[in-house]
Formats: C-alpha cells, structure tokens, sequence
C-alpha cells in the first residue's frame, strides 16, 4: 500500500507564515494561560500531600468535601478518576490552617503526615471509627506483611499467618481494593480458626487508600530547577551534535523546532490543566529527543539536494526534499502515536498525563518538522546559502 | 547461502539464546517497583550538619582536657556552628604550647591565632570524608534495622548528587507510622541529671532562670505516650553515653509490666556506679532521641545493668530494644518524600500497562502488515526480536520494572520500528528509481544508516539528560528508552538486513519485492 503513489509537490515553504502565525497563537494563548491559571503543580513539585482512595458505595465529590470541611480541608483539590469511585485529594494544607498548630513543632514532611493522617480519619465513619478504636485491624487498609504480624501475634502460626494475609491481598488485587464480606475471604480459602481470629479482630471498612504519598516543599524547588536545567542541557546537547553533524545553522533550526514543540505540549498542558510531576518532565523530554528524529531524516535528505539542485533557488530544494521525505516523517511518528494512543487510552489514570505529553509533543514534532525546520532556514537564507559556498 | 550469512544467523540464534537464558525464570529475573507491586518508598537526608557537630564537639572536649593538663590560660573553649572551634582569653603568653598541641594533635584542622582569640575550621576533606562517614554508617544501621524489622528485599541506597539522601524501598509494607519512627529514631540513649521539674510549660520550667538557662543546663519534653506530658530541667551533659552499652533486651519490672532492659559495658558501668553513689536521693532521666523516656530516684548504688521504666506497649518494647541493638545513628535524618502504595493500584497498574503495550503491540504490527505487506513481517519479526532483548538486558541489569518503565517499553515498539520505515521508504524511493531489488535493497539499508544513527543518537542525548535528572522510576523509564534504542538499532539494521538476505538472497531473479 502507498498513500503517495507519486513523489507530492506540496509547497511547504511559502506558506510559513500561516504556520508561523498558528504556532505563535497556539504559544501565546499558553502564555496568556500560564498567566492568568499557571500550572497544575503535583506534589512533586510543589510538595504537600496527595491520597488516592476508592468507595465501594457511590460518592460524590461534595459528599467527600463535605467529610474534609469538618477537618478544615474544605479546600483540598479531588478529582474523580474516570467514572469510578475512585478520587485523588490533593492539598498544600499545613496544620496551622487546620487548626492543629498547637500540635508539636515538627519538620515539613512529618506536617504533611499528620495531614495524611486526619484526612483518613476524616473519611472514615462513625462504625470504621468505633472498630478503630475497639483496637480492630481494617483488612481493606492494611498491607500484607502487617496482617500476617497482626495474626500471629493474635497466635497464629507463622504458615497460617502468611497464607491468610495473602489470600486477602490476592482478593484485594482483583476486588479493586476493596473486600465487601468476610464469607469472601473464607471461600478464597482462609481456614476456620484464622477465620475466627479475623471476625472477632478485624473489620472491613467501605473504602480503601490505593496510595498516600507526600512531599517536602523543599524538594520541588529543587526539582523544578533540575528539569528546566535537564531540558535545555538536551536541547544544548542536540544543537552541538547536529552542528557536529550537519552545520551550525541546520542545528539551530533543528533546536528552535524541539523548543516550539516543547511549548507546543506546555501550552497544551495548561489548556487542559494536565498535573506537571516527575512523568510529564520524562515526557516533554523523551519530546526533545524524538521529535528531532524526522527533522534530522529531512536535514540528510536538504544536504544531498543541495549538492544535486545546484541551479535552483533555496525554496525550492527545500520544498523538494520535504516532498521526499514526506512519508517518512509521516509513518515514523505515525508508529510512535499509535503505540502513545495505546497507552493513553488502556495505560490507565497513573500514566495518562505521560501520555497526554507524547501525544501532543508528538503530532507537534511531525507538524514541525514540515512547517518550521526548513522555513527556518528559508528565513535565515543570505546565511545559509553563503556558508554552502565556502 | 554464503558463510557471511551463516555467521550472522548464528549470531542472531546466539542472541537470542542469551536473552531467554537472561529472562527465565521471567517471574524471578523481572523485577518489580513498588509502583507495580504495592509497598512504601521514602527519601530521607541524613543531617551531615549533625554528626560534624558531634565531632566538633568531642575535639573541643579533647582540646579542654589537653588545656588543663598543660595548664594554660584561657577563658573558653566552644563549638562555634558545625565545624569551627573557638579558644578565647589572653592567649599570647602560652601561644607556643598552644601551637604544638595544635600541630601535634589537631592536624586535621586549620586555625588563625589573634590575641585573644583562635578559631579553628575543620579542614575541607576533613569535613567531606566525615560527611561520607556518617551517611554511611547511617545507611548501615537503617538497613540492620529494616533487616530486623523482617521486610523482604527491601532496598536501601544513596540517593542524590551530593550523596546525602538514601532511598528506601520497602515492599508490602504500609503502616508508615511503626516503621518511620523505627527508621528514624537515632537511638541516643542518654542518661542525665535532673535538676529539676517537672512543668506543664515550658515557661514554668524557666521562671526560676530570670537571666536566662545557664549554659550546662536544658529544657527536655517528656514523651507525652510515656510519661505526664511536661518539661524538665536536665544537666546538659550526660551522665554515661550510649555508646557504653552493651545490649538491650525485653524485660520486666517489679510489677510484671513491660519494660526495657539494657546492660553497660565496663567502662559505662564504672561510670554509672561513680554517678549514682555520689547522687542518691537524686533523680535520674532516662532520655531517649531527645525525649525524656522514664524519671527515676536513685534509690542504691546501680552498676552494671538497668530497666527503663514507662508505660510501653509489647510491640514499642520490641521497637526500643530493636534500635537499641542495631546502634545509634550518627546523625538525624530529615524525611524529603515518602509515598505509600497499597497492593490492589499496583496490580491494576501491571494490568492496564500490559493492555497498553498489547494495543501498541497490535496497532504497530497492523500498519506494517498492511502499509508494507510482505516487508511488514520482516520488521515485526525485528520487533519482537528488540522486545525479547530490551528485556533480557534489563533482567542483566536487575533493572527494576515501573510503571514509566512499562511506558518506556511501550514507546520502545514504536520507535523501533521507526528505522524499518525509514529503510523501507528508502527501498521503494530505489526501486521508484529503476534499480533492480538486489541492488535496492542494498542501497535502502545503506543510505538510511546514518540517518537512523543521527536520529536514534540525539534520543538517547536527551534520555541521557533525563537519567541524570531523574528519580527512581524516572531513571527506569530514561534506561528503558536507551536499551530500547540501542537494541532496535541492531534488530532494524542487522537483523532485519539478514531476513531480508534470507527470503531473497537464494533466488536468483528476483523481480519483484513485497513492499
């Protein structure tokens, strides 16, 4: 099969000015976004707390607003996680804001932990509170090395601990967290007697915290000035190689087109409040290093026209050797998004913004490419053509 | 078929072998991160600030013993910040027996002498070799504790550029609060004087001090699970050091409650009989990590072994006695990250991850097939051939799985296959232009290579970047991406090139390519 049966004649290059004028729009209106909203910072980078918890029953999110008002967390940020019952809480609170300040003076992170810690008991209601307090275990919240401390204490041998705790987490894993019923477990297997121990010493609450995790705020200062560090030393990086490569001037371009793509992807990133962590760093500079891919394909394909068209003008080898090149630069990102469309779509919620990244960093790379690599080098023509000379 | 193609199939069988040698058992040769597998992960910095004090102060407690046995004149000796000691009073009279003990006995030192004063500053290597030393030993000790504790495969490892945070894996664990405060209790044991107390404030405990607390007294909390919360006044310096015992163990007092039982070694017990004989009636505190643990009056002369009294449950018993044993860390530790991961999101994790690399997988092998038919094959048979090493190094590696691991993995199959379509376009571009199949297929694989190399060499600039900038699981994404590269550069370029020679190199007119 071949979608250009033919080598196409599109002329690329004297409609750059229509691209240029997209770009710049699509640009500023990010600007303009990061200054009226800014980013959504994760915790990784602005520090705080961050829980991830899972209903069996249907909630909603006032409901759990209404849960954390009465802890003074009123203003923490939840969001649903697709259609499930399941909602990320963010907050930056201290406990000076939740009224807790005349607890011990503490370093930054341990803050953070009583926080976790209120939010849990927070959410949790009055029966799970007064099992809590009658000294029971919640088989929904407890991990499997604890459970199986927990029932030997309660003078299990050590076979039957390990065997019951890990039946439970085994029907945690496919129950989505959750165990609604003790006669699940004795049906997964646990035998009588640890069955026993576990109706008289354990309970199982309607909700389970998939993940709890917090951040210092000293850390995402650091971090936020390592990544803009990290990006520019890549782009630093291919400009040197491909000046090595090819000419300084190729470089250049090649950098200007990796730096509109990255801004391409931040813009993106504020339209659609996607949450900057750790992963949309990857993903912005795996960007940096892909996207020049097809640029460089383009680039060996101009430095062989150049030798070959010696009578045109500049417009039209670059024209000609993006024609060339065209479905190359077409299919090569064309794997790469069917293999980010995946991900984006079965890869789940952890992995999506990841996702989102590439997928935008992507179709904005081959887009560049065919728009803005050459006509870089159109703009800088007196330059280039001269430098071809010598 | 030639020998050269022989030799290249061998070789390829040869990798191949390797790989799954490498892999098998996969479930034992993959591992896990707890991203995937559920458990906790924290970053803590050790406080080098802390221990180099410690140090400073034990030299200025040396530099006095020395002072007075040559009996020179000074008003002062103290520890000025971490790593300076100042000598104060009309110091030029003794200058040239100061200046021996100096050189003789403080080498590792520099100091400036004035008239009345002479600092001296840790020296630079001095103070970076120590900075080493106490993370050091601070992740030994954390890790006999973990060991202690009973987690299994727990990870344990420096951390960050200047080599003063430790990572800390512990899978299957979530009650963050038990094993936290195990990590990071220092287990400075101490016991001191009490002067007096105790207060509900600490303003009631300083009202008796209208010019301020002399300097070798201090305000100390009580452990409010312990004891009545409140404050005492405690000498500041201790009666024996930690460091003097011998062991610790699960114990009873003379009501059958818990508590903790310790034994000095011969030089605390001589120092703990000394103490006690001269202060009966007294009141001794037991001060653990800065919290006074249990108030006690001496009633007899004690030697050799002793209880610590208080309200403990079975399992903070087991936790004292636990950090007790495995030693005193040299410095705090400052909590910079810690995240809990419970087993289920792990495991819906490893499922979604999966389904993702099968619909990548799928989607991939669907367009070659059909955008390039029979050619398709060629590079989905590379591909499958890249997944298989890209896993078999990361077994090597004992590279750890995570779920950016598994979105490196994914963007692998894409990319991989990038440098089949470039060889690919390349051979129709030939073919387009007249040349036979042979000779096409020869010119495609040879003009693409150094646009693949290029094009490949840059990703792997920026992944280097990313590595270097990363944490944990950043880190596996950035090495993912890298061997992924690297492997599709030998499966697209090498591999692809025999198959190609295989289906068509026998005949010996060739008209036509699946293309």
């Amino acid at each position: 099969m071949r979608i250009f049966k033919e080598e196409p004649k599109i002329k690329f290059i004297n409609k750059r000015y229509y691209a240029f004028a997209l770009s710049g729009l699509i640009i500023l209106a990010g600007v303009v976004m990061f200054f009226a909203r800014g980013f959504n910072m994760g915790i990784d980078f602005s520090g705080g707390t961050m829980i991830e918890v899972s209903f069996q029953e249907s909630t909603t999110i006032p409901q759990i607003r209404g849960l954390l008002n009465k802890i003074n967390l009123g203003d923490a940020q939840i969001t649903r996680i697709g259609n499930e019952n399941k909602f990320f809480i963010k907050t930056l609170a201290s406990l000076k804001k939740m009224n807790l300040a005349n607890a011990v003076k503490m370093e930054d992170i341990e803050e953070y932990e009583i926080v976790a810690r209120e939010i849990k008991t927070g959410i949790m209601g009055a029966e799970e509170k007064n099992q809590v307090a009658a000294g029971k275990i919640d088989l929904n919240n407890t991990a499997e090395g604890e459970i199986a401390r927990f029932l030997r204490e309660k003078g299990q041998n050590d076979e039957d601990a390990q065997q019951s705790a890990k039946i439970i987490i085994d029907l945690r894993k496919n129950a989505s967290g959750i165990i609604s019923d003790f006669s699940a477990l004795e049906k997964a297997g646990v035998k009588h007697k640890v069955m026993a121990v576990l109706r008289q010493n354990a309970f199982l609450s309607k909700f389970t915290f998939l993940s709890v995790e917090f951040v210092g705020p000293q850390v995402g200062q650091d971090l936020r000035r390592k990544a803009t560090l990290a990006c520019i030393w890549a782009l630093f990086g291919i400009l040197v190689y491909i000046a090595f490569r090819f000419k300084f001037l190729y470089g250049l371009s090649g950098v200007l087109t990796l730096g509109h793509d990255v801004l391409i992807a931040l813009s993106f990133i504020l339209f659609f409040n996607i949450e900057m962590s750790l992963q949309v760093v990857a993903a912005l500079l795996t960007i940096v290093g892909y996207s020049i891919n097809d640029t460089i394909v383009v680039f060996d394909r101009l430095r062989d026209n150049l030798k070959i068209m010696k009578k045109d003008d500049l417009e039209a080898i670059l024209d000609k050797s993006l024609n060339q090149t065209l479905s190359r630069s077409i299919f090569t990102s064309l794997t790469v998004l069917l293999t980010v469309l995946s991900l984006f779509i079965f890869g789940g919620e952890v992995i999506r913004p990841f996702a989102f990244t590439m997928l935008v960093g992507v179709i904005a790379g081959s887009y560049s490419t065919i728009y803005q690599s050459c006509a870089w080098l159109k703009a800088w023509e007196k330059y280039f053509l001269k430098r071809k000379k010598s | 078929m030639d020998k050269s193609i022989t030799w290249k199939v061998g070789l390829i069988i040869a990798v191949v072998a390797l790989s799954i040698w490498l892999l098998w058992p996969l479930n034992k040769k993959i591992n896990l991160g707890l991203d995937l597998k559920g458990g906790m992960h924290l970053i803590m910095e050790v406080v080098t600030d802390e221990a180099l004090a410690i140090q400073t102060d034990m030299s200025a407690t040396q530099l006095k013993g020395l002072f007075k046995d040559g009996s020179i004149k000074h008003d002062r000796i103290m520890r000025k910040g971490f790593n300076r000691i100042e000598i104060t009073g009309s110091l030029l009279a003794d200058e040239r027996k100061i200046k021996d003990i100096l050189d003789d006995d403080f080498r590792d030192w520099t100091y400036t002498i004035g008239g009345n004063l002479i600092s001296l500053t840790l020296r630079p290597n001095i103070e970076q070799q120590l900075r080493d030393q106490s993370v050091d030993q601070a992740l030994e000790t954390i890790r006999n504790r973990v060991d202690e504790f009973g987690v299994a495969e727990p990870t344990i490892q420096k951390e960050g550029l200047a080599g003063d945070k430790l990572l800390i894996d512990l899978p299957g664990i979530d009650n963050p609060e038990r094993v936290k405060s195990l990590i990071k209790s220092t287990a400075m044991l101490e016991f001191r004087q009490v002067i007096s107390g105790p207060f509900l404030t600490e303003e009631a405990a300083l009202k008796d001090y209208a010019n301020g607390l002399p300097e070798d007294l201090e305000i100390v909390k009580t452990n409010p699970r312990r004891l009545d919360k409140g404050f005492y006044v405690l000498k500041a310096a201790t009666v024996v050091p930690g460091k003097n015992l011998r062991s610790a163990r699960r114990a009873q007092d003379e009501y059958g409650q818990p508590a903790v039982g310790f034994s000095f070694n011969n030089q605390g017990a001589a120092q703990f009989e000394k103490f006690t004989a001269a202060n009966i009636g007294k009141q001794l505190s037991i001060v653990l990590d800065d919290r006074i643990e249990s108030v006690a009056t001496i009633q007899d002369v004690i030697s050799g072994d002793g209880i610590i009294k208080g309200r403990f449950t079975m399992d903070e018993i087991d936790d004292i006695v636990l950090v007790l044993r495995s030693g005193a860390l040299p410095a705090p530790l400052k909590y910079i990250e810690e995240r809990t991961i419970g087993p289920s999101l792990g495991a819906d994790s490893i499922r979604k991850g999966l389904m993702a690399c099968i619909g990548g997988l799928l989607l991939v092998v669907l367009f070659m097939l059909v955008y390039y038919r029979a050619a398709g094959i060629n590079s989905i048979l590379a591909l499958l051939l890249n997944m298989l090493i890209l896993m078999g190094i990361m077994a090597y590696f004992k590279a750890t799985l995570s779920m950016p691991g598994i979105a490196g993995i994914i963007l692998s199959i894409g990319m991989a296959v990038d440098a089949n379509v470039l060889v690919f376009e390349r051979i129709r571009e030939e073919l387009n232009l007249g040349k036979s199949p042979k000779s096409a297929i020869d010119a495609g694989f040879k003009k693409a290579f150094w646009t693949i190399f290029d094009a490949n060499l840059t990703t792997v600039i920026s992944a280097v970047f990313l590595f270097q900038f990363g944490t944990g699981p950043i880190k596996g994404f950035a090495i993912t991406l890298i061997i992924g590269i690297v492997a599709s550069m030998f499966t697209a370029i090498f591999v692809s090139r025999v198959i190609f020679d295989l289906t068509y190199g026998r005949r010996k007119k060739l008209s036509k390519l699946s293309i």
